[in-house]
């Protein structure tokens, strides 16, 4: 039995996004990126230890846990509030150990459960990406209503999903990012480039850059 | 240019004569049409030509065509009465085919090269009409006929009379193709909307939008300016529709304005957050196009959240109740001046006027400066003001005060009226148009929606809102002010409270000066002389004489006089007839009209495509689906999937050769159960639960233990409702001292979340526990069978011993594999030895791929949810079918379970008598006693020798399946007292699937019935 080389197979991950068709016209109404890679996990404060979580994130991460819905973040570390006494806390290209190690780094002061793959993430920008959100989120995304670094718990096309606005891009664009659940992707996947193959729809590669 | 345009040397002798070839009533110099872009269409298959900017209504007068459809009931010859979307009787259907459209209204179809239409409910032709003849029969077909003509025999109802009746009356046919178009909705936000875009609605947008103040403008037509199009008026020295273009130009220029255009605001709903309210509009983004512009919807229904309101809708003209007045040729006063300064045709060659109002008057002079023949102006009033009269004896038109047209001539096109002086003497005028004004009615609908009244006006002689939502203003036309002064003044100020209300400051109001106008209105409900038909409700040929005899009969009431008489309940929903129909009544029962009072109106204000409340979501698309990791791979091999809720599971994976599911799926069992297979089991339910109160929080929610389960060990848990019922089922598995992972059912994922988020929150604040769902993180899979282990050997090799003593039986381990986090557990549905292994999704498809090659050698094959359900009923294990929230721990046969150390939820009240009855139906097997038979679910038991009553019911068949192992079919059921009766001969009686089959009852695990094979 050659047990060896089953177990040193190369494991290949796949990208929630990957391979979905795009019907659009032509233009950058809205570009999509693919945010796979991006470690996440659920932190929930365990029983009134808020503030002493609180010191220990600004001494692991620089960063105040926001109280409300709000995204915060610093370097490649970035915390958004979903809920009472609920976050979830996000590094770049951190994949499944940064929950492993914000579990390590927490102890008992809350209760981490990885969602790295539990969620899929997309970063919107474009200059017709309010009006595209328009048609599938029901809540106010107007600058004035909601500003860079809030966040919301909504519905889009039937999907539940939660979505922060991060500053805007160079060219005065509104930046969101989207998180959904992975087994939706393709459902959110047809909605959004429904309702943004009007304006132009097209996906950059993690770079940001056209693909 | 498209080939059925005339050549351009056409349009240029056209222009050069004035006259535009084929339009015969096309004024040489109004219009705000562009007459360089000259538009072929077709109607009831003839060819005609129009211009951009023309309506299907303007370029067919311009065309002199006049007759354009049939009464919905007597079949009656019907032209265009108005310029808007409140025209009840010019109704076509437009394009073909898929996109076949009953019942457009002629006035609002914008015209587009190549537009097709044609007229309904005529047979064989519109000149020509056999069920006209409903017209002579007419004393037949009057209010409430279908009440008291068609009541015996009832059998013959739906035989004769239902399909006779519809054939003869109704209006246009529906396309029975799929609708080729797609829809979309949105949603905007706004701190003031304003419902039309005439001259209230265009000021209160300026205002409001000058101070920053998010605005939304709606307007039903594609040309800004309401009125202002169709009237000759002056504002600040200029026309009134120059200066509505020059609004418009500041409008869209204004940085949070959003002006939609070929809007109609249909309904107002409920209050938002912060008096915030809700309003339904459609959008007719393509409707003006042969087909859409790619990537464009047809419509988009907008759901619109506003801080303020300002309803601008203006106003609908009234028409008079007199004989005849339905006949083609007759036509609302103001559409009249429409059609001639907006669209530069003249409605006719001979123009009479029959009015009760200043407003109508307007008409003779725009027609005369059109040098348009005006016959005479018909007043009906007694007193006329002498301006008005001195105006009309300096361009030369006959004025007839205190008269009345009380009938009018022509069959298929007006050529006459007759007028009665107010001394009763009666003359023949001849005249091929008749333009008719009896006031206006504000349009008030969306003031209603929620609830409020209208009230009538002695000054205006009409209904205006009584008490308007909370946060809508009503101005203008809208708001009984007739008056171009008084629209902008109203305009003016309701856009500047309303965007300070929202916070905004607004600057110093500006004024504008408009031309002088008169108001002045008498009503007449109806010219009581006629002797013909006079309709008051056109849409549904409701005639005065409907009116008189609901109040013979006692249908005095507005609500019970519209539903006798169908008077407003058309598609036009009564915009042009209730007030009359109302007013009639009123005098005929020598009531006031306030005291009769008026109709409620509803959403929706025009009619909306059902396409457009559904959006994107037709088809497959209604509801979003979830995928598993191994989708993809399990489609590249064969696999046949089903809905479970919104997720797509394998059902089966047919071979090549299978003739049908059966034979696939008694393969798949045969090798589970003698080699191994693999399932995916990603859809179940996962809790993940941590913190130091975790297993005492789980205590409270099973009906076991679970604080005592060794970390590293998986318990198979059971959860009640509140009232003692069975909730879910599934196992836990403790990975650490206080982290435990719970699984649900597919089905219960969600509801169990929220049981137990319920439980956290409200039931017991003060444990220390979290819990947050995981389904999606991992991708998980069953691997069960005999070789299951040599399997899992193979696969993970060294990383994780998974032999029966280092990995016995209902023992988990978390691990690293591959460098990605990984879980075992050795747990078992099949009743094989069997593991579930999972991995994070991403790895979901890699780690299928890696089962199937690490298993190749031992002949692994993928399984899905149909062998997953034949194994489970072999073991007799319950699933949603028996966990149906009738049934109890007991019922299950798992009362043994229920815990009697500790309390949980659902202890108590699954002690009431009910719940215990000795009698209740408990879980038993079937098998039938001729093994040849198929057994059904939903079969009831019946003990032999029992009639087929409810009385005599011992229970049901939950689940059946054809067992592979036994050779024959298997059921689960539901049978009272059923663990005493094994070995009983019952009968499983389903008459809708093919009768009686008797049955043995017996234990309710048919396989391996002292579970060796999963702890091998």
């Amino acid at each position: 039995m050659n047990v060896v080389s089953m177990t040193h197979q190369t494991f290949t991950p796949k990208v929630p996004f990957g391979g979905l068709p795009i019907v659009s016209a032509t233009g950058r109404g809205v570009i999509a990126t693919d945010r796979d890679g991006l470690g996440m996990a659920t932190v929930l404060v365990r029983k009134d230890r808020t503030t002493v979580l609180s010191q220990r994130v600004r001494d692991l991460f620089d960063i105040d846990l926001p109280k409300g819905p709000r995204h915060v973040s610093e370097g490649d570390v970035a915390f958004a509030g979903t809920g009472p006494e609920a976050w979830l806390a996000m590094r770049e290209r951190g994949g499944n150990s940064f929950a492993a190690s914000l579990r390590d780094s927490l102890g008992n002061l809350a209760s981490v459960a990885d969602q790295s793959d539990g969620y899929a993430v997309l970063r919107l920008t474009g200059p017709k990406l309010l009006d595209t959100f328009a048609k599938i989120i029901p809540i106010d995304v107007h600058p004035r209503a909601f500003r860079s670094g809030e966040v919301a718990s909504t519905v889009a096309a039937h999907i539940g999903v939660t979505l922060w606005r991060l500053n805007d891009s160079g060219e005065g664009s509104p930046v969101f990012e989207v998180a959904l659940f992975r087994s939706l992707a393709a459902s959110f996947w047809h909605a959004l480039s429904e309702a943004a193959a009007e304006f132009g729809f097209l996906v950059a590669d993690s770079s940001g850059r056209d693909r | 240019m498209s080939t059925t345009a005339p050549s351009n040397s056409a349009e240029r002798a056209a222009q050069a004569t004035g006259r535009t070839p084929g339009q015969p009533y096309r004024l040489s110099d109004t219009g705000l049409i562009d007459r360089s872009r000259l538009l072929s269409f077709e109607f009831d298959g003839k060819r005609y030509t129009g211009f951009r900017g023309d309506t299907l209504a303007s370029a067919l007068l311009a065309a002199g065509v006049r007759l354009v459809g049939r009464s919905f009931k007597y079949h009656r010859p019907r032209g265009i009465l108005t310029a808007g979307s409140e025209e009840p009787n010019a109704l076509v259907e437009l394009r073909s085919r898929a996109r076949r459209e009953a019942n457009t209204r002629a006035t609002v179809a914008e015209l587009f090269e190549g537009l097709n239409a044609r007229s309904q409910n005529r047979w064989p032709s519109l000149a020509f009409d056999v069920g006209a003849i409903n017209s002579i029969f007419s004393p037949l077909f009057v209010a409430g006929f279908y009440y008291k003509t068609f009541m015996w025999p009832a059998s013959m109802w739906e035989k004769l009379y239902e399909p006779v009746i519809r054939r003869a009356a109704g209006l246009g046919r529906a396309s029975t193709e799929p609708d080729p178009d797609s829809y979309e909705k949105a949603h905007a936000y706004c701190d003031v909307l304003i419902v039309g875009g005439g001259a209230a609605g265009l000021i209160a947008a300026l205002v409001a939008g000058r101070s920053g103040a998010r605005v939304i403008l709606c307007d039903e037509d594609f040309l800004l300016g309401g009125r202002l199009n169709g009237d000759q008026r002056e504002i600040d020295g200029r026309s009134g529709s120059a200066w509505a273009r020059s609004v418009e130009s500041e409008l869209v220029c204004l940085p949070d304005i959003r002006i939609l255009r070929r809007t109609t605001v249909f309904g107002a709903y409920d209050d938002g957050r912060s008096g915030q309210r809700t309003f339904g509009a459609v959008e007719r983004v393509s409707d003006h196009l042969p087909v859409p512009l790619p990537h464009q919807p047809r419509e988009r229904l907008w759901k619109i959240i506003a801080r303020r309101t300002v309803l601008a809708a203006g106003a609908i003209e009234r028409p008079i109740v007199f004989g005849g007045n339905d006949r083609p040729g007759v036509m609302m006063a103001s559409a009249v001046r429409t059609y001639v300064n907006r669209f530069g045709v003249a409605p006719g060659g001979r123009v009479a006027l029959f009015t009760t109002c200043d407003d109508g008057w307007k008409t003779a002079f725009d027609l005369a400066k059109s040098r348009v023949s005006v016959e005479a102006v018909v007043d009906a009033r007694d007193e006329t003001s002498p301006i008005l009269l001195a105006q009309a004896k300096a361009i030369g038109v006959r004025a007839l005060c205190g008269a009345h047209v009380v009938d009018v001539h022509g069959v298929r096109g007006l050529t006459g009226i007759t007028v009665r002086d107010r001394d009763g003497r009666l003359s023949k005028l001849p005249a091929d148009t008749l333009a008719v004004s009896g006031g206006w009615n504000p349009s008030v609908a969306l003031s209603t929606h929620l609830g409020g009244r209208t009230r009538w006006s002695d000054v205006i002689s009409a209904f205006v809102a009584g008490d308007p939502p909370r946060g809508m203003t009503v101005v203008g036309a809208a708001g009984g002010s007739f008056s171009l002064a008084d629209a902008l003044r109203e305009g003016s100020a309701a856009g500047s409270e309303a965007a300070e209300a929202a916070g905004f400051t607004v600057p110093a109001p500006q004024q504008w000066r408009t031309d002088d106008e008169f108001t002045g209105v008498t009503p007449l409900w109806y010219v009581k002389e006629s002797r013909s038909k006079a309709f008051v409700d056109f849409q549904h040929d409701v005639t005065r004489e409907d009116v008189a005899l609901a109040a013979r009969e006692g249908f005095r009431s507005v609500e019970l006089l519209k539903r006798y008489t169908t008077l407003g309940m058309a598609t036009d929903q009564g915009k042009t007839s209730n007030v009359n129909g109302h007013a009639i009544m009123a005098a005929l029962t020598e009531r006031a009209i306030p005291e009769l009072g008026t109709t409620t109106s509803r959403p929706p204000y025009t009619p909306v495509a059902l396409g457009a409340f559904a959006g994107h979501h037709r088809g497959k698309h209604f509801k979003p689906t979830r995928h598993t990791a191994s989708h993809g791979w399990a489609q590249a091999h064969g696999a046949a999937f089903v809905e479970a809720g919104q997720w797509l599971r394998a059902q089966w994976f047919a071979a090549p050769g299978e003739k049908d599911w059966l034979e696939t799926v008694s393969r798949e069992v045969k090798a589970v159960r003698s080699s191994v297979g693999v399932c995916d089991v990603s859809t179940l339910g996962k809790i993940d639960i941590q913190g130091p109160d975790a297993g005492l929080f789980l205590d409270r929610v099973y009906v076991n233990l679970f604080s005592t389960l060794p970390v590293g060990k998986v318990r198979y848990g059971l959860m009640l409702r509140e009232d003692g019922l069975v909730m879910d089922d599934g196992t836990t598995a403790r990975l650490e001292i206080d982290h435990y992972l719970m699984s649900t059912t597919t089905a219960n994922a969600a509801k169990v979340m929220q049981h137990l988020e319920h439980a956290r929150q409200v039931l017991w604040p003060e444990l220390d526990v979290q819990i947050v769902a995981v389904t999606e993180q991992w991708a998980q899979y069953a691997v069960a069978g005999p070789h299951s282990r040599r399997l899992l050997e193979r696969l993970l090799g060294d990383v994780v011993d998974v032999s029966n003593t280092a990995f016995p039986y209902l023992a988990c381990a978390k691990f690293s594999w591959h460098e990605v986090p990984t879980r075992l557990f050795r747990i078992s549905f099949s009743g094989e030895l069997a593991y579930e292994l999972a991995v994070p999704a991403r790895y979901g498809d890699a780690a299928i791929r890696a089962i199937m090659a690490a298993g190749e050698v031992l002949g692994v094959i993928p399984y899905g949810t149909e062998a997953l359900g034949v194994m489970r009923i072999e073991k007799g294990h319950v699933a949603g079918n028996e966990l149906n929230g009738t049934t109890t721990a007991d019922d299950l046969g798992l009362g043994r379970m229920m815990s009697k150390k500790k309390d949980f939820i659902g202890r108590v009240l699954a002690g009431r008598p009910g719940l215990t009855d000795p009698n209740r139906a408990v879980l038993v097997g079937v098998k039938p006693v001729d093994l040849a038979s198929r057994l059904y679910a939903g079969a009831h038991f019946l003990t032999a020798g029992t009639q087929a009553t409810l009385e005599n019911d011992q229970g049901y068949i939950t689940s059946v399946a054809f067992s592979p192992m036994l050779g024959h079919w298997i059921g689960l059921g539901l049978l009272t007292r059923g663990p005493q009766r094994f070995g009983e001969r019952i009968r499983a009686h389903s008459p809708l699937r093919g009768g009686d089959v008797d049955v043995e009852v017996v234990s309710p695990v048919f396989f391996d019935a002292d579970g060796t094979r999963l702890k091998d």
